[in-house]
């Protein structure tokens, strides 16, 4: 799940969901995880294939998103919309972890992603102390997800060419970075 | 995690040994392997930490050298004096290898790590048909490494920001690649 599918146009309106909250996910949730599981839209840039089945979402939930280090649905009014994550790293690649993030396609265009980001960035240093870079790998051919990204105050440090295969082919991935010591936007 | 560590002095035009070999390292070549292991210099800029002592070494070997999905001793009329590697990746990202190198310090300046890397980028690709990238991330504060890339056609990405600790401090590196479809010069 930790490629960004968030994808908002010029016209963002910027506060109309002012409030957004995130929170764990979990198996009461399915349906509404089932919302952008199954969207083509919201699967293209990610690591995972369209959901077809609630069973493999209720699998998902329970093996992936339960156990894992740092995942939380993105809700307006406590109603999951979206999904957030963080992957830690270990060892001499612990001061490094990875978020990826998605919102349900009804939902793009209002800067929900881009206040999600930047929530996770306020809070997730000081939840790891070891954690000095938080960075994002984005299709090139994903700029909605970048400008996100940048919103948030995180620097293109360059494009990685044939990075990763998504969706059977190798793709070209811009690397983005937020460091403990960046200001925050 | 392969991370490049050949420094030479500038002066790398010398042709004064032209006959380089690449092979396998063997737990017999151990006290050439330690000529190089056991220097700091050489391990400064790379991910392992220095040999202290023969046994050290061996288990290196043993642990890392021999299991290795890819790697050679650089060789002069076959004895090793120094190292070459390429580590590879699963899954999503089998696409890309991560090329590592290690020249002993009395054979710096001649050319030798430049002309491994020439040998390793123009047959791995044949040896791997899957891969489509071969990367390498040197240290900021490795400029020599980096020249030795860069000569040979390999294309600087980017820097990216704290991206591993070595010896309690996280490091800048410059993310280098260089692809199947790409010239060596």
């Amino acid at each position: 799940m930790e490629r960004d599918s968030s994808k908002s146009d010029e016209n963002e309106k910027e506060e109309e969901f002012s409030d957004i909250s995130l929170r764990p996910l979990d198996l009461s949730d399915v349906d509404d995880f089932m919302v952008w599981a199954t969207d083509d839209r919201v699967s293209r840039f990610c690591r995972w294939n369209t959901y077809t089945s609630k069973e493999d979402a209720v699998n998902y939930i329970k093996n992936t998103v339960i156990p894992h280090p740092w995942f939380k649905a993105i809700c307006i009014k406590n109603r999951p919309i979206g999904a957030i994550s963080v992957i830690p790293n270990s060892g001499e690649d612990s001061c490094r972890g990875e978020i990826g993030y998605l919102v349900a396609s009804k939902y793009w265009g209002q800067g929900i992603a881009t206040k999600a980001v930047k929530m996770v960035a306020s809070t997730i240093f000081s939840e790891w102390p070891n954690l000095e870079r938080l960075e994002a790998l984005v299709d090139v051919e994903n700029p909605g997800s970048q400008r996100v990204l940048e919103k948030a105050g995180f620097q293109k440090e360059g494009v990685l060419r044939k990075y990763c295969i998504q969706k059977g082919s190798t793709r070209d991935m811009v690397v983005l970075s937020l460091l403990s010591t960046d200001p925050k936007l | 995690m392969e991370r490049n560590s050949f420094k030479s002095d500038g002066k790398e035009e010398k042709e004064g040994f032209s006959e380089i070999s690449l092979r396998p390292l063997h737990l017999s070549d151990v006290d050439d392997f330690m000529e190089w292991a056991k220097d700091d210099r050489v391990s400064r800029f790379c991910s392992w930490d220095t040999c202290t002592s023969r046994e050290d070494a061996v288990k290196y070997i043993k642990e890392t050298v021999i299991p290795h999905p890819w790697f050679r001793a650089i060789c002069i009329n076959n004895r090793p004096v120094g190292q070459i590697s390429v580590l590879s990746y699963p899954g999503e990202y089998r696409c890309r290898g991560e090329l590592g190198y290690a020249i002993a310090p009395k054979y710096w300046g001649q050319g030798i790590a430049t002309k491994a890397v020439k040998l390793v980028a123009s047959s791995i690709f044949s040896d791997w048909p899957h891969l489509e990238r071969l990367e390498a991330l040197v240290d900021v504060a490795n400029p020599a490494s980096q020249r030795i890339l860069e000569k040979l056609g390999f294309q600087k990405e980017g820097v990216l920001r704290k991206f591993y600790i070595k010896n309690e401090r996280t490091i800048d590196v410059v993310m280098y690649s260089f692809l199947s479809t790409d010239h060596m010069l």
